[in-house]
Parts: structure tokens; sequence; C-alpha cells
């Protein structure tokens, strides 16, 4: 821990423990260099990428990647906080580093809609291509009666808010960024967007 | 030879689409149907097979999708017998020779974890069963230990002394139907039989003790269900006396023949450097020569009293990835004997409320499944369901290197390397 409090100075941000891991915040400008460290570096000898997820903090706050690392130097394991903008969410990707984080990057992309910047393969993984919306975000709800959820029957299963996606990629073009999904056939013009109050569902009574 | 009379003749169902389709354009006002690209004849078009039906999106998906001459694509699945699941692989072929290849899933897709996120902590562990489903009792051990973190509880030692068990148990099976589909998918029908009699006793042993055969539904939060009972020791017993020679004969029929090892030696070969990059873990990483098993790296439960062996093998193919999972699962009977001797009295479950709120908070679980490093992370708000509840399946990981392993091996060849790999597709696809 002193060790990390040393090599990695500011970037680490807050340091918190907890049982068996180790948590600290790192912003995405500074996320690879770090990771890049972490697994190289001799005395840390993070060599392992044990889990990749995403985290949605709900609307008006930040959406977050969070990654777990093991070493076999270390008797805990390493959890990396990388919050990202809900507006902005874009991310770099780290299969530079660990190729096996492409399937994470993918499902991240998939559920949460967090764009991996370098990804050569960010397409959707579990939903089917022509899907639009990102099912893991808080906004997202089930009209679940069972589970008393907020949701409840009233609130839009999908929420169109969440398609602009395809307008922010399309800046990233503009930007000569690496990643940029071309324009699929099912893209909808934004007039034809459907209101939220046209598909919510009120089949359930609440 | 005599002639057909068109009259009597049973048209052709392809020529009557044709016809339908030409009656359709003419309707329209479109004219005739363009004549077919490419080289025509019988197998028209048979080389676009897989290529999705809409523009390609990534890098990745033009590399796969472009075809050079004398390639063509081949679709496997999704509901190819011996994919272990509804997975469909896009194989680009060159002759016989596979080039590239492409895994396509989501068929499964339940969205068990937005699901998990609405449902109360103690719902949450009938949620997770059906994921993996041949290692049901994995995938209740890692939220029933992230959650006993959020929650600040530990179990009472007898109750992780049969979680330990029945996890142990759980994995002796799962491996013997690695063994049994790997012959099966290679065209050797009888390991599955003894895979299976095998499979069904530990299962009926399993039912004795959590009331269920395969979804067992067996933890909770803070403890387990049900203590040991008679027809669970005296079926535990029975079958521990007959286990060794039951694995066995598989491992006789199997590991000595000429045929398997002609067909699995040097095939599908993953370099430790490989398997760490790709996240590989469990027994495939173990196979290529990594001493990663989280029972030892970070023991949680009772592993730490125990005494057992990493094993490891060193040349990463089909065969070694085979002998790894025959070497765990003595391991694991090995396992159960000491949890059987050790194991202490008392009760079985913590005293917890019905529905739990932990504090905020965040815990990370893991633990070793048949499959590898399977993790849960679980976030707290403070509520009566988890704020986020994300898992991580070893198989879903360990897919990503089927286009690393297959180029330059035969078709018949992929679900040799696929079988060995040994993914469940309910936890792959979630």
């Amino acid at each position: 821990m002193r060790l990390l409090i040393d090599r990695l100075g500011d970037t680490a941000g807050e340091l918190r423990t907890d049982e068996d891991s180790v948590e600290i915040q790192v912003s995405r400008d500074h996320i690879v260099d770090t990771l890049k460290l972490l697994r190289d570096e001799e005395d840390f000898g993070f060599f392992f990428l044990a889990d990749a997820a995403a985290v949605d903090y709900g609307v008006g706050r930040h959406l977050e990647v969070v990654y777990h690392l093991y070493s076999d130097r270390h008797p805990a394991w390493l959890r990396i906080r990388v919050p990202v903008e809900r507006s902005d969410p874009r991310a770099p990707s780290i299969t530079g580093l660990w190729a096996g984080a492409m399937f994470h990057e993918r499902e991240m992309y998939d559920m949460m809609g967090i764009v991996f910047e370098g990804n050569r393969d960010l397409r959707r993984i579990f939903m089917s291509p022509d899907y639009r919306s990102f099912p893991l975000r808080k906004d997202f709800l089930l009209p679940d009666d069972a589970a008393d959820s907020p949701a409840a029957g009233v609130n839009p299963l999908e929420r169109p808010e969440t398609w602009d996606l395809s307008a922010f990629t399309r800046e990233l073009t503009r930007a000569g960024a690496t990643y940029a999904p071309t324009a699929t056939a099912m893209d909808v013009p934004p007039d034809e967007v459907p209101q939220a109050d046209d598909v919510a569902d009120k089949s359930r009574p609440r | 030879m005599t002639a057909v009379d068109p009259e009597t003749r049973i048209p052709d169902p392809i020529d009557l689409d044709r016809a339908e389709e030409e009656r359709l354009r003419a309707a329209a006002g479109m004219g005739p149907a363009p004549a077919s690209s490419g080289a025509g004849g019988e197998y028209a078009g048979f080389e676009l097979v897989g290529v999705p039906d809409r523009p390609l999106q990534t890098e990745r998906e033009v590399e796969m999708y472009t075809l050079e001459e004398g390639e063509m694509l081949v679709n496997m699945g999704p509901q190819h017998p011996s994919t272990h699941g509804v997975l469909r692989l896009v194989i680009k072929v060159r002759g016989e020779v596979v080039t590239d290849l492409d895994p396509v899933f989501g068929y499964l897709h339940r969205g068990i974890e937005k699901l998990c996120e609405n449902a109360t902590y103690t719902t949450v562990l009938t949620y997770v069963d059906p994921m993996d489903y041949l290692a049901s009792m994995h995938n209740e051990h890692a939220p029933a230990i992230a959650f006993e973190k959020l929650y600040g509880i530990k179990a009472p030692p007898r109750a992780e002394y049969i979680r330990a068990l029945v996890v142990e148990l759980n994995r002796v099976f799962s491996h013997g139907l690695m063994i049994g589909f790997l012959a099966l998918d290679m065209g050797g029908l009888t390991p599955i039989l003894y895979s299976f009699i095998n499979r069904d006793e530990v299962v009926e042993l399993l039912a004795s003790i959590s009331g269920q055969r395969m979804l067992f539904n067996f933890f909770r939060v803070g403890g387990v269900n049900w203590d040991t009972n008679d027809e669970f020791l005296s079926r535990l017993g029975t079958w521990h006396a007959n286990v060794r020679k039951t694995i066995g004969y598989n491992e006789k029929l199997i590991t000595e023949n000429e045929i398997f090892r002609g067909r699995t030696r040097g095939m599908g070969v993953l370099t430790p450097e490989q398997a760490i990059a790709y996240g590989v873990s469990g027994p495939n990483l173990r196979a290529s020569g990594v001493p990663f098993d989280v029972r030892r790296a970070h023991p949680y439960s009772i592993y730490n009293e125990l005494e057992f062996d990493v094993i490891t093998q060193q040349s990463g193919d089909v065969y070694a990835r085979y002998l790894q999972r025959i070497a765990e699962i003595k391991q694991s009977l090995h396992l159960i004997d000491q949890i059987m001797d050790k194991m202490p009295h008392g009760p079985v479950q913590a005293q917890v409320p019905g529905i739990i709120r932990p504090r905020p908070g965040r815990a990370y679980a893991a633990i070793e499944s048949p499959r590898g490093l399977y993790s849960v992370y679980a976030i707290s708000d403070g509520g009566q369901t988890p704020y986020r509840f994300r898992m991580r399946d070893p198989s879903f990981i360990t897919l990503q290197v089927m286009p690393v392993l297959m180029p330059g091996h035969l078709i018949a060849d992929t679900m040799a390397v696929m079988a060995s790999l040994d993914p469940v597709m309910g936890g792959v696809d979630k």
C-alpha cells in the first residue's frame, strides 16, 4: 500500500482498503499508463486482469469503469475505479495491455454504452446489433411488480434519451478518433425517435 | 430411362420460390430479378452464408467477413449439438483449414445482472443458479461471500465446511462431464455414459442435501439452507467407495488411447503468455503451466485449512487440458476426504434477518469455479437490493481464445478445442 502511494503519487487519488482489497481512483487520462506500470513493474506484478466492470451511479451522476487486478506478490486484490462522464462516455481501451479485455469492453459498451477508444471490435455482444438502448444503465427500468422496483409498470422500458450515442460517435469521427462505427441502416432520424410517452408501458396498474 | 412427366412431377420448392418471387416482382412493377453475382450455379452465394445483413461495424468485423480468393464462411450453430449450448461459430475456411473464427452469442441472454439489481439479497442467490448450470453451487458461493462481506457477518464454521464439501462435489461432476463431452465431440460415445452415471450419483447426493437436482438454491447469506442428513451421508459413503473406480473407467478408456492422443496432442496449444493476456483462468490456465488457483491465491471459505496441490501441466494443448481435469478430480476427492474428517459440529446458519440491508459499500469476492475465476462485484447503497451486481463468468472470457487457437487446424478439430476449453453458454450469456 505504501508502495502504491510512493509510486503512483497523485494519480492514485483516494486510497481505501477493506478486508481483502485495496482501492484506488485514477482519471481516465492516466489509466493506461497506470495499468501498464502496475503490470510491468517488478514491485507490483499485477499480471492478471481479474475483472473489468462498469457501474452507473444514476441520472445526473457519473458512470464508472472498475478494474480488478491480481498479483502473486501482494495479498490483496487491487481495485481501480475510473470515473467517466455520463455526457461524454469515453474511456481508453486497454486491449493493448491485456487482449482479454476485449470481451469485457464489448460487454461494457453493450450494457452501459461506454465507448472504448482504440478497441478494434466495439460492437454489441449480447444484444442484437440493431438494439439501441443500454440495459444496465439505471434509467433503463424493469416493469417488475414482484421486485417492487421504482419502475413498477409506469415507466418506459427503453430510454430514447440514451440512444443519442450515435450522434456522439459521429462527433468522434470528426475528431479523427480511432474508433468510428459506421452508421447502420437501423439508425432512426431524430424526428422519428419515439417520445417517452409513446413507449411507456401502461398495461400494468400502479 | 423414362422421361419425367411434367404433369405428375413433384415441383422443386426452390423453383416454386423463384416463381413466386417473379410474380411478386411483376406485381410490384420491378422487372425480373437480377442474376446472382459470383460463380453462379448450385453454390451461388454460398460464400456469403455467414456475412451479417447490415453494414460491417468494426475493423475486426471487416477483417473477419472480407473473403480472399478461395476462402469461404461456414456457419456452425447456433443449434449445433456439440457447441455446449446456443453458440454460433462463424468459421472462415480455406479448403478445410480454418483461417479465422468469430464467436457470436447472446442467444441465452436473460439479463441476470439487471434482474439481480431488482431483487433482494436473498433472492439474488436463486437468480444466479441457472448461469453456469454445471456449477450452480459455485455460482451461489461467490455472491454469498460478497454479501457476507457487505453485511459484515461470517458463516459459522460448520456452514463453511458444508459449503466447501458441496462445492468440491460439484467440481467432481463438472470436470467429469467435461471429459465425457470432449470424447463425445471427437466421436467416442462411451465416456459420456460413464460421466453421466457419476454425475447422476453426485446430483442425487446434492439433491438429498439441498432438495433439488440441478438448480440447488442451497447457499444463504450467512450460511447454508440445510445441515447434512442421514440420506446424504449414506449416499456420500456409497458414492465415495465407488468413485475412484468409476472415474478410472474413463481414465483407462481415454488417457492411453492412441486415437485420442493422436487427435489431441499438439492441438490448440495455448502458451502461458497468451493465456494470461486473454484472461483465461482455472484448469485451462493451469494446463498451460501457470499455477494460479484462487483457492490458493486468495483463500476463501476454509481453503487455508486444507491441504491440496496446485497442479499444472506444461504443454497447454487439448491433451494437457484433459489431464488437468483428471488430476483436479483426484485433488477434489482428496479435499472431500479432509473436509469430512475435519467437519466441526455447530449451527449452519448465522442469525440474519429475512431482508438484509447492508451499509453502503463495495465488496469483491472471487472463487475458483470448475471453469476458472468466477467473481462477483457487489455495491450496496443501503437499500434492500444490491445497487450493482456484477458477475465475471470464466467461460465468457475463455471463449476469446478460440480465434487465437483455431487458425491452421481443421474444421473437425474445432469441436475438440472447443470442448477442451469447456465453456457453458448459460454462463457466457448471463
